[in-house]
């Protein structure tokens, strides 16, 4: 038993934490909404950090890497689609899970063509000429592919970029923790931090508990997928499960704790909550992920310490 | 028992409603858009009730009100909140500003101020928090320093900056706390009602996850304030800002948008309801549930206030429920909406309503005093042995 990211694994997310701090951290996502351009900076240091040579499928510590460097790419909103670019297919194209009624996927426009599919594997295409960015509030780069062209997608593809989306949700809610954490050491009111107030600690204890605990998740189900790939189908939508319900109650703490300045785009925390959206909500949000989930464990079982479904 | 508002409730709601539908289009999502002809448009609806007498139902008929009870009150807090406060920027005249001048305005004041409010030509904005005093709003350090002798014979000269002023550009007044003289915390604090384009004002607005010109910073630099500009006693600002925000806590009836969204989602997704995960459809009714008790914790407070008492407690209570209804229904709406909750704008599902609701609610349990605060109101009254 070893819970710890392999050393190679750290090393790479190391490099890609200070290239996005490079690039302005939170900010680059900021300047990407007004001028979506801003976003083609991020090609070049995928290419120095060598994330685009890097194939999650080829090895344990691979995937490790990948998914830690998710994680990175999370925790400044980064506006780019790194987990789908990850999962390339031998032609380039990312691979993305998308929506049962439209190929709707974030940055769509970043690709000229795409491998996509269903969550339950009942659906796959090459998929291009990106429509769109909605340019709303909560989704500024998610766009819809618009021609589809049916084709053979793995579905272990699939779940890989699904398990490298938890990763990034991670990184994202790590931050937000460190956010709220700054900011209540640094807030007077009443004369004191408002981290002196109990009130204060329990909310920041709990969001912490929530985010150490998607953490573990996280490297387990990497170390499943890594050991069984496609059958830790109801793996990687347990993680997807937590991941979601982690975010909901974690960034609603983290903004809470700045008070009016939560929902402020001054503030880190707000545009993180917004940026984060889209991996909330494609390609289903929590309800469909839990009745995907339930259909997963029906069919394949859930690991654990008793029988626990799976058709014997 | 009878939870019955009666039928001039009924009545009154559905020709509020009747107004809403024939003044506004379908996809009004409230004044603060990109669109100046949503702000026209609020603007004139107000005159429209004013002309109706619907403006000021709830104002004592000394002041030129309807004299209406709490609950029809009640009722147009309601329907105004469910479908997008079309009353826009002026429900904070109409329901704390034109209030606190009823309780503490001189009679110039009063004769002044009142006819603009009622008639739904004046936005008022409400300049107490600073950088520095958001929860704890004693600490504000705006300063009013007065000229021509300690009353201000000659008017109050005003430096400092207040911070998420809602429709502070879009306002003509503002209520602003200010302190003057030596005092520490509460005492000192001195009310001002202040014209916005007084020169030294500036407003600056705040990029936010709301709607546009919503929140914004005010500076104000040796702004020259007039002499009747004190609204109560000078120092006697913090028994102003208690009935400034006993009015407010009651305010905001977001349970009201929330159910009308909750159904306006069910007729939406009923042709394909039954293909909905099952999980879905109990959130649904969940979230009906929740929206029930926190109108009748609302409902409570207002009953309490008919019988003359003054239900601080009670309303913190309600407030609680009130604005955890409102994240968790922006939950739901979006589960509803799955990765269509991403649109916006009027091609959107609802016509943009959820992603709306799902932004504003973000800021429901801090605007008008933190849930944090709400709770600790709570706890004190229990421990000082009364209940909730
Ligand atoms: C949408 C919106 C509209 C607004 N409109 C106006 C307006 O028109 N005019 C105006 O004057 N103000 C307005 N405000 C400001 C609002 O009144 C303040 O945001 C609020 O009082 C909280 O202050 P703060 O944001 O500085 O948070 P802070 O007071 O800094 O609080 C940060 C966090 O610390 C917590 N906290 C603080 N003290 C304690 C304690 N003792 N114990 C436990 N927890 C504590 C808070 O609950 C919160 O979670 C608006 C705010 C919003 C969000």
């Amino acid at each position: 038993m070893n819970p710890v990211l392999p050393e190679e694994a750290v090393q790479v997310a190391d490099a890609a934490r200070r290239a996005f701090n490079d690039l302005g951290g939170v900010e680059l996502a900021r300047h990407s909404e007004l001028d979506p351009q801003q976003r083609e900076k991020i090609v070049g240091v995928l290419g120095q950090l060598g994330l685009d040579a890097l194939d999650p499928r080829s090895d344990p510590i691979s995937l490790a890497a990948a998914a830690a460097s998710c994680a990175e790419a999370g925790r400044v909103a980064l506006p780019y689609p790194l987990a789908a670019s990850l999962v390339r297919d031998s032609e380039g194209r990312p691979t993305a899970a998308i929506p049962e009624s439209l190929a709707r996927v974030d940055h769509a426009d970043l690709f000229s063509e795409w491998r996509v599919g269903t969550l339950d594997g009942s659906a796959g295409f090459v998929a291009s000429d990106a429509t769109g960015p909605l340019h709303t509030r909560l989704g500024p780069f998610v766009g819809t592919l618009s021609d589809l062209r049916p084709a053979a997608v793995s579905a272990t593809d699939i779940l890989c970029q699904q398990l490298l989306v938890s990763w990034t949700v991670l990184g994202a809610l790590e931050n937000a923790v460190n956010l709220a954490t700054f900011h209540v050491n640094s807030r007077i009111q009443f004369g004191k931090p408002i981290a002196t107030f109990q009130a204060v600690q329990f909310q920041l204890a709990d969001a912490a508990v929530t985010v150490a605990g998607l953490r573990e998740l996280a490297g387990f189900t990497l170390w499943r997928y890594s050991s069984v790939g496609e059958a830790a189908r109801a793996d990687v939508f347990a993680l997807r499960l937590h991941a979601l319900e982690s975010a909901r109650a974690v960034f609603r703490t983290c903004q809470q704790l700045h008070g009016a300045a939560g929902v402020c785009d001054e503030y880190d925390i707000s545009v993180l909550t917004r940026m984060m959206q889209p991996a909330l909500r494609l390609p289903v949000g929590i309800e469909q992920t839990a009745a995907l989930l339930a259909d997963a464990v029906v069919m394949d079982g859930f690991a654990g310490l008793f029988p626990l479904g799976g058709r014997a | 028992m009878d939870f019955d508002l009666g039928d001039g409730a009924a009545e009154l709601r559905l020709r509020l409603r009747g107004l809403i539908q024939e003044n506004f289009g379908p996809n009004f999502l409230g004044a603060f858009t990109n669109n100046p002809n949503d702000l026209d448009a609020t603007n004139s609806f107000c005159r429209l009730l004013a002309s109706k007498g619907l403006l000021t139902l709830a104002w004592p008929k000394e002041f030129g009100g309807g004299g209406g009870s709490l609950w029809d009150q009640t009722v147009v807090r309601e329907e105004m909140w469910a479908h997008h406060e079309p009353r826009g920027a002026q429900y904070m005249g109409l329901n704390w500003v034109g209030p606190a001048l009823m309780a503490y305005g001189s009679d110039a004041q009063k004769a002044f101020h009142l006819p603009l409010i009622a008639a739904g030509d004046v936005i008022w904005c409400q300049g107490f928090s600073e950088p520095e005093a958001g929860s704890d709003l004693a600490s504000l350090r705006t300063r009013a320093e007065p000229v021509g002798g300690a009353q201000g014979d000659q008017g109050w000269i005003i430096n400092g900056q207040k911070i998420w002023t809602s429709y502070a550009g879009m306002a003509q007044w503002c209520i602003i706390a200010a302190r003057v003289g030596g005092g520490e915390r509460h005492e000192g604090i001195t009310m001002f009602l202040v014209p916005m384009d007084s020169p030294g004002i500036e407003v600056r607005p705040i990029r936010s996850m709301l709607g546009p010109h919503h929140l914004n910073e005010v500076f104000f630099n040796d702004v020259l304030a007039a002499p009747d500009s004190v609204l109560g006693e000078i120092g006697g600002g913090w028994s102003v800002i208690k009935t400034a925000l006993a009015h407010e806590r009651v305010g905001i009836a977001r349970y009201a948008r929330c159910e009308r969204l909750l159904s306006l989602i069910g007729a939406e997704l009923s042709p394909h309801w039954s293909d909905l995960p099952s999980t879905l459809h109990v959130a649904w009714v969940r979230a009906l549930v929740q929206v029930r008790v926190a109108r009748l914790l609302a409902y409570r407070t207002v009953h309490a206030q008919e019988r003359g008492e003054v239900p601080d407690v009670a309303a913190s209570a309600a407030r609680i429920a009130v604005t955890q209804c409102d994240q968790s229904v922006a939950e739901v709406l979006f589960s509803a909406l799955d990765h269509r909750s991403l649109e916006a704008g009027s091609d959107a599902p609802l016509r943009g309503a959820v992603e709306d609701h799902w932004r504003y609610a973000q800021a429901a349990t801090v605007a008008s005093g933190t849930i944090e605060v709400q709770r600790m109101i709570v706890a004190k009254a229990l421990l000082r042995g009364e209940s909730v």
